[in-house]
C-alpha cells in the first residue's frame, strides 16, 4: 500500500485485500481515481490507525528538516516558558493567547528551535511577513522560505501570508511537520480553514492576543489547531513585562446640529430595530441586516445606521479634542486610531499627520515605520493597519477616535503601546460621544483589557 | 468572491434558478452607467458616496448592489497628480513633524519647494489612493447589455464557488476546458457521448469527496466563461447554497459574459507551423484539435490533423513535442507508442534528445529547432501512403494523456 499527498488530500493506493479501510479516519472511496482518499489533516490519525493494525505501507516522504546547528539559542521569559510547556503537554497542539507586545513571535521561534521540526508560519499580512522573516533571520542562519508578496520560495522554515498559503497549500501541504498560525483568531469560521485542512502537519500552534469567545469558532479552532492551552491578558503583564498605562476616557458632546441629525437618524433606526427585536428576540445583527435589506423601511433603517456611524466617526468635539491632545503630546510618539479610512484621511489632511492604511503601499509603510522609529515622524493615524501584529516602535500615546470591531480591536490597539522600556508609562485616550451608541461600545471594548483567566497548566 | 447575500436565485425543487439580469433590467442599468459617466474625472469616493443613495428610477436593490460591485471591479480609475503622491506625503508629513507651524504654512512652504501650487499639492497628497483616483471612462463604451452579462457571470461564478462537482456535456473546445481544469488542480473525468466530438466532463476538486471548498469552487467558476466558446454545452453543478444542496443548470444561450477568445495555439511554434503549412500546401486542411484518439485505454489529444481536401481519407495526425519536462515527454511518447498509429508525424525539438528507441514504431519523425519546417512535413505526407487512424469508440474507458484521470461515464442519453 502506498500513501501519497495529492492536492490537499492523502490518496491510498493498492491496500492489501485483508485491510478494511471503512473505519480509517477520514478515508473514503474515490471512484474518480479508483483509490481511497482522506483529507490531508487526517494524515497523522490515519498513520496511527494503520500502524496500530500492523499494516505495511510506503509512507509520504518525510518533510525536510531545518539544520539544528544553524539555530542560535532562543531565551524565553518565565511566562513564555510556561506557555511553551503547556503547548508541549498538549501534544504540540493548541492556542496560546498572550497580549500584544508580550513576545508571541519569540515563543514561536522557540517552538521551532526546540522541536527541530520543519515549520510553516502563517501570518495575516505582507508587512508581518517581512517582520517574521527578519526575526527568524536573526536567529536562524539557514535559508528561510517565503510565500507571499510575489515570492514563492520554499525552505524547511517558511513564512507565508494567509492568502498565499490558501492558494498554495495544495502544493505545500506535505512539506511541513509544524504549522504556526499568527493571529489565529482569523481562523475557525471561513475559507481560510481550508488551508489547515490541506496540510499533513501534526504539530500546530496558534497565537493570538484575542481568542474568540464564540463557542462555534472556538470549537472549530480546537479541531483545526487545538484548544487554548495558555492565556494571559494585558492586566496580567502590565507594569512588569509590559509597560504600565493609563486609560483615559474623554466624554464629549455633539453640537446642536449634530445632535438633531443624530436624534432623527437614531429614531429611524431604533424603530426598525425594535420591530425586528419583537419578531426575533434572539436575532443577531447579521439576521437584522439580512431581514432589513428586504424592505424599503429596513433599508432606510440600515442607511440611518451607517449615517449615524459616519456622523460619530469624527464629530466637531472630537476634532477640537484631537487638536488639543496633539498639541499636548507634541513630543511623544502618538498613534491615532479611527473607525474607518475616510476619517483617517480627514485627520491626515487636517493635522498633517501620516496615515497608515491598507491603501498605502508596503514599501511606503515600511519607510513610514522606519521614519517613525527614527523620530522623523511623531504621529501616525490608522483605521486597521496598526491593529494587528505590526511592530510599532516606541509609541507611548494612543488616541482612539473611533472603533468598529469591539473588544478584540481595542486590546490590539492598546497593545501597540505596551512594548516595555525604561520608565515608560503609556497613555490611551478614548474619545466617546455622550448619549450615543458609542457609550455602550466603549464599555464593551474595555472589557478585553481586564484579567481574563490565569495560565492553564 | 460574491458574498452570499448578493446571490440572487429562486429554488424550484432541487434546482437553483439564478435570477439573471435581462432586458427588463437594462433601463436602470443605463441610468447607473449614466451616473458613472457623470462622475468621470471626479474622485472615486464621490461616486461611491453618490451610489450609496438610490438611483432616480426604480431598481431592484440587490441587483443594483451587484451591478455597482461589478462596475467597481472593472477598475475604471486613473491617477493624475502634479507631484508623485508618495513624494508629496514624505515632504508634507515630514515637514509637519519638524515644525509647529500651522498646516497652511507648512503646505505653502512644501508647495514652493516642490514648484507647485498649494491646491496641486493637496490634490497630489492622496491622489494614488483608491478613493481619490479619478473615475475614468472605459476603453470601449460599456453598454447595459454588457454590464448585465458581466453581472450574470459573477452570479453564476458565485454559485459555483459553493459547488462540489460540475458535469458538462459539451461539443467542441473540450480541450480548453480540460486544460484549464488540469491547470487549476481539478480532477476531470471524461467520457465520449458518441463518435462525434461531443463529450461529457465531470470536473471536481480533490476535496469534493468530503465537502465543497472555496479553493476548488473558484476554479470551477473559472470554467464558465470558457463555455461560451463551445458551440453547445449543458452544465449541471451540485452546489451548497445557504446550507441547502441544490443543482445549478446552465446551457448554450444563457446570458453570460464570455471569456476572451481562448488561445488557439499552445505555442508560437504551433501557430507558425499552421500558418506556414496552410500557405505551402493549400490542398491540405490544417485541423486544430482533431478528435481525441483512443490509445490503449487512454485518450490522446493530437495537436493537428492534416487532411487532404479532395481525398479526406488521406489524413495525418501531427504532434509537436516541444519544450516540456522529460517525464512529460516520456509519458507522451509511451502513449503514442501504445497507440500504434500508422499515420502519425512527430515533430520533436532537437533539444529533447529523444533516442530512436523511445519513439513510436512507424511514426514519421521531423526534428526541429525553433520552428517546424512545413516543407519537411509536406514531404513526409506526400511521399508516404497513409491509412486512417482508429478513432475512439463510445463507452471506452480512458486515461488522459495529460495526466488527468478519466473514466467511463454513463452516456448522457442512457
Amino acid at each position: 500500500m502506498k500513501l501519497r499527498f495529492d492536492r490537499g488530500t492523502i490518496v491510498l493506493t493498492d491496500p492489501p485485500k485483508e485491510l478494511d479501510l471503512v473505519g480509517a479516519p477520514g478515508v473514503r472511496w474515490d471512484p474518480r481515481v479508483h483509490a481511497h482518499r482522506a483529507p490531508a489533516s487526517q494524515y497523522p490519525a490515519l498513520k496511527r490507525w494503520l500502524l496500530h493494525r500492523g499494516s505495511r505501507f510506503q509512507d509520504i516522504p518525510p518533510p525536510a528538516r531545518p539544520t539544528h546547528e544553524l539555530w542560535s539559542d532562543v531565551d524565553l521569559r518565565p511566562y513564555q516558558e510556561a506557555a511553551l510547556s503547556a503547548w508541549e503537554l498538549g501534544h504540540r497542539r493548541g492556542v496560546v493567547a498572550l497580549p500584544t507586545g508580550s513576545g508571541k513571535t519569540r515563543l514561536a521561534l522557540a517552538a521551532m528551535h526546540r522541536t527541530r521540526l520543519s515549520t510553516l508560519c502563517l501570518v495575516p499580512t505582507r508587512v508581518l511577513l517581512d517582520q517574521w522573516l527578519r526575526e527568524i533571520g536573526a536567529l536562524y542562519q539557514g535559508p528561510v522560505g517565503c510565500y507571499g508578496d510575489g515570492v514563492r520560495r520554499w525552505a524547511p522554515l517558511t513564512i507565508a501570508t494567509f492568502e498565499s498559503a490558501y492558494r498554495h497549500m495544495d502544493q505545500l501541504g506535505d512539506r511541513f511537520d509544524l504549522v504556526i498560525v499568527d493571529e489565529v483568531h482569523h481562523f475557525g469560521g471561513g475559507l481560510r480553514d481550508e488551508t489547515l485542512e490541506m496540510t499533513i502537519a501534526d504539530a500546530r500552534l496558534g497565537l493570538t492576543a484575542t481568542p474568540s469567545r464564540d463557542p462555534g469558532v472556538a470549537a472549530r479552532l480546537t479541531e483545526l489547531v487545538g484548544a487554548t492551552v495558555f492565556e494571559l491578558a494585558v492586566a496580567d503583564l502590565a507594569g512588569g513585562f509590559l509597560a504600565s498605562f493609563d486609560a483615559i476616557t474623554l466624554y464629549l458632546d455633539l453640537v446642536p446640529e449634530e445632535r438633531t441629525a443624530y436624534t432623527s437618524l437614531a429614531a429611524l433606526f431604533r424603530s426598525a430595530h425594535a420591530d425586528f427585536r419583537q419578531m426575533v428576540p434572539n436575532g443577531s445583527w447579521a439576521d437584522f441586516t439580512h431581514y432589513s435589506a428586504r424592505t424599503p423601511e429596513g433599508r432606510r433603517a440600515l442607511s440611518a445606521w451607517r449615517q449615524m456611524r459616519r456622523l460619530l466617526a469624527f464629530t466637531y468635539a472630537k476634532r477640537r479634542t484631537l487638536e488639543s491632545l496633539l498639541g499636548r503630546h507634541r513630543h511623544s510618539r502618538v498613534l491615532i486610531f479611527t473607525a474607518d479610512n475616510e476619517t483617517a484621511y480627514a485627520i491626515a489632511r487636517e493635522h498633517l499627520v501620516m496615515p497608515l492604511t491598507c491603501d498605502i503601499s508596503r514599501p511606503e509603510r515600511d519607510d513610514v515605520l522606519e521614519r517613525f522609529r527614527r523620530g522623523d515622524l511623531r504621529t501616525l493615524v490608522s483605521a486597521r493597519v496598526l491593529n494587528e501584529g505590526l511592530d510599532v516602535p516606541d509609541a507611548d500615546v494612543a488616541v482612539v477616535v473611533g472603533g468598529a470591531l469591539g473588544e478584540r480591536e481595542h486590546v490590539q490597539r492598546v497593545g501597540r503601546l505596551l512594548r516595555p522600556s525604561e520608565g515608560k508609562r503609556a497613555v490611551v485616550y478614548e474619545l466617546v460621544t455622550r448619549n450615543t451608541i458609542e457609550v455602550g461600545q466603549a464599555r464593551r471594548r474595555r472589557q478585553g483589557l481586564v484579567v481574563r483567566r490565569s495560565a492553564q497548566l | 468572491m460574491l458574498s452570499a447575500d448578493l446571490l440572487s436565485y429562486s429554488v424550484a425543487g432541487t434546482l437553483a434558478v439564478p435570477h439573471f439580469l435581462g432586458e427588463h433590467d437594462h433601463p436602470w442599468i443605463r441610468v447607473l452607467l449614466e451616473e458613472h459617466e457623470r462622475f468621470i474625472g471626479r474622485p472615486q469616493r464621490e461616486l461611491e458616496a453618490r451610489l450609496r443613495d438610490p438611483l432616480p428610477c426604480e431598481s431592484p436593490p440587490r441587483k443594483l448592489k451587484l451591478a455597482i460591485q461589478v462596475l467597481g471591479r472593472l477598475r475604471l480609475r486613473e491617477r493624475k497628480s502634479a507631484v508623485p503622491p508618495r513624494r508629496a506625503r514624505a515632504h508634507v508629513f515630514g515637514e509637519a513633524a519638524r515644525t509647529s507651524a500651522p498646516p497652511q504654512a507648512i503646505l505653502s512652504k512644501v508647495a514652493t519647494s516642490l514648484g507647485v501650487s498649494v491646491e496641486e499639492l493637496q490634490d497630489s497628497l492622496f491622489g494614488d489612493l483608491p478613493g481619490e483616483r479619478l473615475v475614468a471612462a472605459p476603453a470601449q463604451p460599456l453598454s447595459a447589455v454588457e454590464l448585465a452579462l458581466r453581472c450574470n457571470l459573477v452570479v453564476v461564478q458565485g454559485m459555483l464557488f459553493r459547488a462540489t462537482v460540475v458535469r458538462i456535456e459539451v461539443e467542441g473546445n473540450t480541450r480548453v476546458l480540460v486544460r484549464h481544469a488540469k491547470w487549476r488542480g481539478l480532477i476531470c473525468a471524461v467520457a465520449e457521448r458518441s463518435g462525434s466530438a461531443s463529450a461529457t466532463l465531470e470536473i471536481s476538486g480533490p476535496f469534493a469527496l468530503f465537502r465543497n471548498t472555496g479553493l476548488y469552487g473558484r476554479a470551477l467558476g473559472e470554467l464558465v466563461p470558457l463555455l461560451a466558446w463551445c458551440p453547445r454545452f449543458r452544465l449541471r453543478a451540485e452546489c451548497v447554497l445557504h446550507e441547502r444542496r441544490l443543482t445549478l443548470q446552465l446551457a448554450t444561450g444563457d446570458p453570460i459574459f464570455p471569456s476572451s477568445a481562448p488561445r488557439r495555439y499552445d505555442s508560437l511554434v504551433e501557430e507558425r507551423f499552421a500558418r506556414e503549412f496552410r500557405r505551402l500546401a493549400p490542398v491540405w486542411d490544417v485541423i486544430r484539435e482533431p478528435e481525441p484518439i483512443a490509445a490503449g485505454g487512454t485518450l490522446i489529444f493530437p495537436d493537428f490533423a492534416l487532411r487532404h481536401r479532395s481525398d479526406p481519407s488521406r489524413e495525418w495526425l501531427l504532434e509537436i513535442v516541444g519544450f516540456w519536462t522529460p517525464d512529460y515527454v516520456a509519458r507522451k511518447l509511451a502513449l503514442y507508442r501504445s497507440a500504434r498509429l500508422p499515420n502519425l508525424i512527430l515533430c520533436i525539438d532537437e533539444g529533447r534528445n529523444c533516442a530512436e528507441g523511445d519513439l513510436p514504431s512507424g511514426a514519421r519523425v521531423v526534428r526541429y529547432r525553433r520552428r517546424v519546417d512545413a516543407a519537411a512535413v509536406l514531404h513526409v505526407i506526400e511521399s508516404t501512403p497513409c491509412s486512417c487512424y482508429p478513432s475512439a469508440r463510445p463507452g471506452t474507458e480512458f486515461r488522459c494523456s495529460r495526466g488527468l484521470s478519466l473514466r467511463r461515464l454513463p452516456r448522457a442519453d442512457a
